[in-house]
């Protein structure tokens, strides 16, 4: 995985601390700004790099007259983990799915992030566990998105409810969710549009659509590629409609991430998979900190990869 | 005592030859900022160090402060950067080949979801209404869910047709198809769909080089979106070396010929990837999109994009 790359990067800089004999300020400079740099090239938002480096300095400069080298050196590793850990984790614990209930999930993000794509890939990763999973269709905007969804339910053997004709997203939802529940299916998922922050109507819309549907959970699906807008537009779907969970997708690409690892902190909510391709089954669950262990090469805990 | 204050009052505004150590602060100020206007850090480091060069023993000008001094050094040098030499003027070059009577052919590349078959029916409308041009479209995406339906829904919107031939077959060929069925029914233009791929996937970037290699079209248009953050110099590079280095033999290599930037709308002043689009590649950005109905297809305002990175 590309986020990998990121890793490497930290972990070489960290490395130069076991070739330095001392640790002064200058060495410390050197290798924050290496970090830094790293941290940039990976997209993760300019305030957090900031943020990250002054933490470790306030830390670091505090012991660096009255520990022994090697004591401040673990201090910096650690430092530095615990910020990228700090980033990358949040409190809040994604929504658990309750057998034999319906289960409402919502997927919003901005346009062409992978919502349809991730929805049918999440559909069919509950359903080969044997859950009663249902998608609907409520992106009545985007050219063909009805075919979309249905071509790629068709093709995962997943019911599918949707209207090719109908206008309004919020009566679609609504009806697609009754029609499910009604029929005693336990995960039912909502595909939205693709919209964004400047288009307060887009972001009313996706408002009247969760308080018509009341789901259990939101899911905020990012492009891995995303830059430095990121955070902004995370922050403001977590405004508009809390965020449960985070999927990154396109991680298969060269993006190392860092700004959708940014979508983290502004909405405080957790990775729960990465889409890394464009089949089906092409997803993976994500746990923050064997991630974190395994990008820094400090030991594989747990693993990566659950199934 | 008077001597000593012109003095000092001279190096802030003015006449002073500057020295490494004057600039550099100030330029790694602006590029910090920069770059949290989503230049890539690697692009905004490279224009300062340039402009750094290009100011050190130099004298700044009476009544200017060394800021000032080096923010419009560096305002020069994204001005020059983001003014191509040679523009592309789609609609102009259109025209030209319908007098001839060709077929006047584009295709839009790019990785997954960033906006390549909306910007073609944006594509479309524009050539139709402002050139009066008969458009065909090629349905080359045979890929993706619903990538055919979605053309068709523009094409009925627009009232232009679609070749197609669903999900099978193999795109280059289809596109051929359609060239040659344009050529028969007396159209002027033909815009071609390609399925959105990672630039790092060989097998399907084999395939992208291979169609535009056997249709030679007129033009090759690159679309990436502006909320991309360092991610777009390798989409560039590897885009633009893939259809060199896949290409089809005896033929002239073919590189990307310009670019759309969509999604412009959703970035506020985080407008960083035009440069670093243009930079990676020196090629024009022929349109950017705006929105996502048909006449959101603008042309790069170079004041604005500077407006909002030195804002
Ligand atoms: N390579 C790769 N492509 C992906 C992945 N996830 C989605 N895609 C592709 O990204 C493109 C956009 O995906 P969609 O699912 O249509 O995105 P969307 O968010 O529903 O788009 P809108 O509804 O228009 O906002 C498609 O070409 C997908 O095949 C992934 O993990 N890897
Ligand atoms: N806000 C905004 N959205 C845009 C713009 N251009 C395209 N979009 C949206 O981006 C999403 C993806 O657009 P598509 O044209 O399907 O992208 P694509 O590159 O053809 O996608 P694939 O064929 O799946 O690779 C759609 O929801 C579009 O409406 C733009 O300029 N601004
Ligand atoms: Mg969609
Ligand atoms: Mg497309």
């Amino acid at each position: 995985m590309v986020l990998a790359e990121l890793g490497q990067k930290i972990t070489q800089a960290l490395r130069k601390l076991n070739q330095a004999t001392v640790i002064d300020e200058k060495v410390l400079n050197e290798i924050l700004t290496e970090i830094a740099s790293a941290l940039l090239g990976a997209d993760v938002n300019i305030k957090y790099v900031a943020k990250l480096r002054d933490a470790v300095k306030t830390i670091v400069t505090l012991q660096m007259n009255n520990a022994a080298v090697a004591n401040i050196r673990k201090l910096i590793q650690s430092t530095v983990v615990q910020e990228l850990t700090n980033m990358l984790q949040s409190e809040n614990k994604p929504y658990e799915f309750k057998k034999g209930k319906p289960n409402v999930v919502m997927f919003v993000g901005l346009q062409g992030s992978g919502k349809t794509t991730t929805c049918t890939k999440f559909a069919y990763h509950y359903m080969r566990k044997g859950w009663r999973v249902g998608l609907v269709c409520a992106d009545t905007f985007r050219a063909g998105a009805f075919e979309q969804l249905k071509m790629n339910a068709a093709k995962i053997k997943c019911p599918f409810f949707g209207h090719k004709k109908e206008t309004d997203p919020v009566k679609i939802a609504q009806e697609g969710v009754n029609f499910f529940k009604e029929q005693k299916f336990e995960i039912i998922i909502v595909d939205t549009s693709g919209r964004h922050k400047q288009e307060t109507a887009l972001f009313e819309e996706m408002q009247q659509v969760q308080a018509a549907v009341n789901p259990d959970t939101a899911l905020f699906v990012m492009d891995s590629s995303i830059g430095q807008a990121c955070y902004d537009q995370a922050l403001a779907f977590n405004k508009a409609i809390k965020v449960g969970s985070v999927i990154i997708t396109k991680l298969d690409g060269h993006a190392r991430g860092g700004g959708a690892l940014s979508a983290v902190s502004a909405t405080q909510s957790p990775i729960i998979f990465i889409g890394t391709g464009e089949h089906f089954d092409d997803l993976e669950s994500f746990n923050a900190s064997s991630f974190i262990k395994r990008l820094l090469g400090l030991g594989d805990i747990g693993g990566l990869v659950q199934t | 005592l008077f001597s000593k204050l012109t003095n000092a009052f001279q190096n802030i505004t003015g006449n002073k030859v500057l020295s490494e150590e004057d600039v550099e602060p100030i330029l790694k100020n602006f590029a910090d900022s920069l770059m949290e206007k989503n230049v890539a850090s690697e692009i905004a480091e490279a224009l300062c160090k340039s402009v750094a060069n290009t100011l050190v023993d130099k004298r700044t000008e009476s009544f200017t402060t060394v800021k000032a001094t080096v923010k419009s050094a560096l305002v020069d040098s994204i001005t020059k950067l983001l003014t191509p030499k040679k523009n592309i003027d789609i609609l102009k070059d259109a025209l030209s080949a319908k007098q001839k009577g060709q077929v006047y052919s584009v295709v839009f590349i790019g990785v997954n979801g960033v906006g390549k078959s909306t910007s073609l029916a944006k594509v479309a409308y524009y050539l139709k209404t402002k050139g009066n041009l008969k458009v065909m479209i090629a349905g080359c995406d045979n890929f993706r869910s619903g990538a055919i339906e979605q053309l068709k829904t523009h094409c009925l919107c627009l009232d232009v047709p679609l070749y197609e031939k669903g999900y099978k077959d193999d795109a280059a060929i289809i596109a051929k198809e359609a060239l040659q069925d344009a050529k028969n029914k007396g159209y002027d233009v033909v815009l071609i769909d390609t399925a959105g791929r990672m630039q790092g996937n060989e097998k399907l970037m084999r395939a992208l080089a291979k169609l535009v290699h056997i249709n030679s079209p007129d033009v090759v248009l690159f679309v990436g979106e502006a909320l991309v953050g360092n991610d777009a110099i390798d989409q560039l590079t590897k885009f633009n070396q893939s259809l060199i280095d896949y290409a089809v033999q005896d033929t002239n290599p073919r590189t990307i010929d310009g670019i759309i930037m969509t999604k412009f709308d959703t970035v506020d002043e985080k407008v960083g990837t035009a440069l670093n689009m243009v930079y990676t590649t020196g090629k024009p950005i022929v349109f950017v999109g705006v929105g996502q109905k048909y006449p959101h297809l603008k042309k790069l305002n170079v004041q604005t994009v500077i407006g909002a990175l030195m804002s």
